[in-house]
């Protein structure tokens, strides 16, 4: 049976909150996007179908495309400001606990590697659930992990 | 650190919403609890009109009139109506008990009757023999045939008779003409002529009043010329209630008697609840094949637009999310 929109927002907000942090790596953005999401989630809730995946999984799909138009519009606020002056770089914190050294090292990865190590480690996405969140194939998308997590650990080696 | 420590490390520092995003969120939810699920969508609409559309279109198919003989029962009889044209038709009934349109007699009227008669005969020999069966009811009610065309093919035939009949046998004569095969259609048309018989008595009185007259006196060149005149009116006049008389004695009846259509004979004979299944399946098949020709380019147009948009999408996407 379908769940009602209260009890899935409950249920999945951490998670989208984290994937959102650590796509974005901006948790004062992730928290905008956030309520973005469970908004548009709850005007698309008709179309959400149990029998096709599971609600985490849908509300994922749905924070990656708030996040994605964030990117967009992200990109074309810097492009303007590039212009003017030089950009704001505000200050990366994907997770409390994190050693200094990792959470640099997170800097140096891609939004799009984030996102795959954020659904694949840390919200412990199967490699199909997390495939179908990014529109990916399972194969891309554990292939796309693998570089991410080694990029990490030459990071993290270099820093050492 | 190894890749299973830093996986291990990264699971550990879960992330856990803020108090005010989760605040911002239970409003969110409260506002969907608030508000009742949309019943009316148009998926469910077309969930639900677009059978009952099919379901109406196919009533109105297949319950249309057919070009088939239908078995009609019941009793029409027609009643002249004084100075009218009154006309029954019956198409293609199949009046198994003999002939029911014809006319109630009325021997006080004068009345022109026309009839036509339609027969399916079994067999072209029982085509033959009908004609002659035709032609010798026809003779024994005192009337006679004014036409008749007879032409046969190896497995089907067909004949036209036209016969004068007596009005007053009509009836009986048209019974029994109707026992020579299968009723397929019927028509019968009476015409009273009995207001034009008496128009035509009255205007003879009247000549012959005034013939009376012209011959009370002195003749004259001019009341010679003028009684030649009237004595030509009157005999005109009795000529044409002679005519008009004779005419309405006999009543003309028209018999068609035909085999079966060779191309439908074997297959109306024996109709089953689904005989209009093949036909149905038959344009489903044209339609498929309309469908799949002229769909074809375009589904293909349609699915290489899809993954050119889609590889647009994803470049963009990549380039997007590559920066740090």
């Amino acid at each position: 049976m379908k769940m009602t929109f209260a009890q899935a927002a409950e249920a999945h907000l951490d998670d989208v909150y984290g994937y959102l942090a650590w796509f974005t790596g901006d948790r004062a953005a992730a928290d905008d996007l956030a309520g973005e999401t469970f908004e548009r989630a709850l005007r698309l809730w008709h179309r959400f179908d149990p029998g096709r995946g599971s609600a985490r999984t849908w509300l994922c799909q749905v924070a990656r495309t708030v996040a994605l138009d964030h990117f967009r519009s992200e990109r074309r606020r810097t492009r303007r400001e590039q212009l003017a002056a030089v950009p704001e770089r505000f200050e990366e914190r994907f997770a409390e606990g994190l050693a200094p050294d990792l959470q640099a090292a997170l800097g140096v990865l891609t939004a799009g590697e984030r996102e795959v190590v954020a659904l694949r480690v840390v919200l412990d996405l199967d490699a199909s659930t997390a495939a179908s969140v990014l529109g990916i194939s399972a194969t891309n998308c554990t292939s796309r992990l693998n570089r991410a997590l080694k990029k990490l650990e030459e990071a993290l080696d270099v820093a050492a | 650190m190894s890749q299973r420590d830093l996986v291990a490390e990264l699971r550990a520092a879960r992330t856990a919403a803020p108090t005010e995003v989760r605040e911002r969120v239970r409003r969110v939810a409260a506002a969907d609890e608030s508000r009742r699920t949309r019943r009316f969508t148009w998926r469910r609409a077309l969930v639900v009109a677009l059978p009952a559309a099919a379901a109406v279109a196919a009533a109105v198919v297949f319950t249309r009139p057919t070009s088939q003989p239908s078995a009609v029962h019941g009793e029409v009889a027609v009643t002249p109506q004084a100075a009218d044209r009154s006309r029954a038709t019956l198409p293609k009934s199949a009046l198994g008990g003999g002939a029911r349109l014809a006319p109630l007699s009325a021997p006080s009227r004068v009345q022109q009757v026309e009839a036509t008669l339609a027969l399916r005969v079994p067999t072209p020999d029982g085509v033959s023999s009908a004609m002659q069966r035709a032609l010798r009811i026809a003779r024994s009610y005192g009337g006679y045939p004014v036409y008749v065309d007879a032409g046969s093919r190896p497995k089907s035939a067909s004949a036209d008779l036209t016969l004068k009949i007596p009005r007053a046998n009509l009836r009986e004569a048209m019974a029994r003409l109707s026992t020579l095969g299968t009723i397929t259609s019927e028509h019968l048309d009476v015409r009273d002529v009995t207001a034009g018989i008496n128009e035509t008595d009255r205007r003879i009185a009247r000549s012959q009043r005034e013939l009376a007259a012209l011959r009370a006196q002195e003749q004259t060149p001019t009341v010679k010329r003028r009684v030649a005149q009237v004595t030509a009116t009157v005999v005109r006049l009795q000529r044409q209630k002679a005519t008009t008389l004779r005419n309405a004695h006999f009543a003309t009846v028209s018999v068609h008697l035909a085999t079966p259509a060779r191309a439908t004979a074997p297959h109306t004979a024996h109709h089953g609840p689904l005989h209009r299944l093949g036909t149905a399946l038959m344009w489903l098949g044209i339609g498929a094949v309309y469908v799949i020709v002229l769909g074809t380019p375009i589904v293909l147009v349609a699915l290489l637009g899809w993954l050119a948009a889609r590889t647009i999408r994803r470049r963009r996407e990549d380039a997007l999310l590559g920066q740090p």
